[in-house]
Formats: C-alpha cells, structure tokens, sequence
C-alpha cells in the first residue's frame, strides 16, 4: 500500500503539483499557432507502445505472452509515479513487432471503475489499435491459429487498403490485425482533404445553427461540390 | 442529372468497369484523382455484379453524389436526381 504522506511545500511545487496543466488544461485550437505559421515540421517515426488498464493481470499476461505469442519484454513495477494519489503498478510490454509494443497499466488494489467496463457498441469499440502483418498468408495464419486455440475471430473484412481480423482480449479491448493491401497514394491524400473539408463545413454550419450533420449523403453532396471545383468546374 | 465522382484507386474500379458496360451512363476519366459516372436518367448499381465486400459497398460514394440515393439495400442502390425522389 502506498503510505499517505503529507505533501510539503517544497512537494507542492514539484512536477506532479505544478505542472499538470498539460493533464487537465483543455485544449482549445483556436487559441494554437500551426506548422504555416512557424514551418516547423514535426514527425512521427512509426509506434512505440500502445498502452491499457487491466484489471486482469493473469489472464492478460497468458493471453497476450501465451496464446498470442508476443514475448514480454519488459515490466516497470514502481510507486505511484511519486504521486501521492498514484496507485502503485505494474507497467509491462509485449512485443509487437518492429520495435512496437502492446502495453499495460496494473494498479495495485484498485477495482475496475464501471466507465471502463467493456461494450458492445461502436463508441467503445472505436478506440483499438490495429497491428500490421506483412503478407494475407500471415494474416491466415492468425486467424486460423488463434481460431484452432478456440479463440473466436471475425471473418475477413475488406476495406479500403486494407484487410482485417478482430478479435478481444481477456479485458474487451478490441484487437485487429491488418494487412495492408496497397500502398497510400497522393489521390488518397488528396481525396481525404476534400472529404473532411466537405464535413467540417457542415458541421460549421450545424454548429452554428444548433443541429448536428443530417447523413454521410450530406457529406456526399457537399464533397461533389468541392470535388466538382477541384477538377476546375466539371 | 445524378452524377457519382469514383475515386481513382483500385478498390472502386468495379464501379467504372460496372458502368462502362452500360449505354446510358457516361463515364469520364479526369486525369485528376476521380472518374465521373453520370446518367440521364437513375443511376443504379448491384453488389453482386461488382463483387464488392459490404464495408467497400457502404462506402463507394465517397468521392462525391449529386442526387438522391433512393434505395440501397445489400445488393442494389438506386440514385435519381436532386429533387425527383418519390
């Protein structure tokens, strides 16, 4: 258990007192300078780790370092983060991959709150990561294993680019395995900039009027407009 | 008229190809990231002649619509244009 130690000034004006305006401090865009403004390119260079809560630390390191097979790699047990309302936890990563890891938070003697109980809706099940394999015969290959150690799997769903299986973990979390059908090309760049242009501008205007964008038909309408004026006035 | 604009990726080929087949649509290549698929009168489609999988199905319009989509069931979508939906 974590003693309660009463913080002192010189505490008050640690890290954790201090400067946790990045945790709670919304963020307002409006109120942001952009990459036209300075140029300054920032980027990403792929996945570190991903990282959940689990109440289940069994099932999660037998599911995860067993029946899928990822080696765990490395587990961070520690104190809180020195915080005094910090539970103490386990931190530990599974191998994804590509220098990529599967992460998961244990905290010690806490219960599962009901906000993080899994669903069955489309909200909950849109937060998941989807991890890569490099040909549709090791995309089989998961399937048919996972499915031969009784694990139900979804069939095979094709989207655009893109090919997946879905499965859940001992906790509910949505897993998917994604193999990448094509390369992204400069159309999809720029077809993507004009369907979410299409879409902000009406949610602009149904912001502006107090109702929210009707259907995705909507979408399709305005984007013809915007597409129309792209290829210079059809 | 009802008018479709296909994104120019291989996944929405079978819209082209389904439409070039038919004398009454027109089909333009635009050179410019999209195809444009119009008709005089409805524009009507079937899964099951382009052998598209649902999730591409559901979202073949994506590039762009002018019209009214009046039915889209699993296999079939009628479009007509703006303003003449029963």
């Amino acid at each position: 258990m974590t003693q309660e130690i009463p913080l002192t000034e010189s505490d008050r004006n640690r890290t954790y007192a201090t400067k946790r305006e990045y945790r709670t401090r919304d963020v307002d865009v409006s109120e942001l300078g952009t990459v036209a403004e300075d140029g300054v390119e920032l980027r990403m260079h792929g996945v570190d780790h991903t990282a959940r809560p689990t109440w289940k630390l069994r099932e999660t390191v037998t599911f995860y370092r067993d029946i899928l097979g990822l080696p765990l790699l490395h587990t961070i047990s520690a104190r809180g983060w020195g915080h005094p309302d910090h539970p103490d936890f386990l931190h530990f990563f599974f191998d994804a991959g590509k220098g990529a890891t599967i992460a998961f938070f244990y905290y010690i003697g806490t219960d599962r709150p009901e906000r993080y109980e899994p669903e069955d809706s489309h909200f909950y099940t849109a937060t998941h990561t989807a991890w890569g394999v490099e040909t549709r015969e090791q995309l089989e290959r998961w399937k048919e294993t996972l499915e031969s150690r009784g694990l139900v799997v979804s069939p095979y769903t094709r989207h655009e680019g893109l090919e997946s299986i879905y499965f859940r973990d001992p906790n509910g979390y949505p897993v998917e395995i994604s193999l990448r059908l094509r390369d992204v090309m400069e159309v999809d760049a720029q077809d993507a900039a004009l369907t979410l242009q299409a879409a902000m501008e009406l949610e602009d205007e149904a912001n502006a009027e107090g109702t929210k964008i009707g259907d995705i038909d909507t979408i399709w309408r305005r984007k013809a407009a915007l597409v129309g004026e792209f290829l210079g006035g059809k | 008229m009802p008018l479709i604009y296909v994104v120019d990726v291989p996944e929405f080929f079978p819209l082209v190809e389904s439409a070039r087949k038919r004398d009454d649509y027109r089909v333009t290549e635009t050179g410019k990231g999209y195809f444009v698929i119009e008709a005089t009168g409805s524009l009507q489609f079937s899964r099951k002649e382009m052998q598209l999988k649902p999730a591409l199905w559901y979202g073949m319009f994506t590039g762009g619509l002018e019209g009214e989509i009046t039915e889209w069931d699993r296999d079939t979508v009628t479009i007509v244009d703006i303003g003449k939906k029963p």
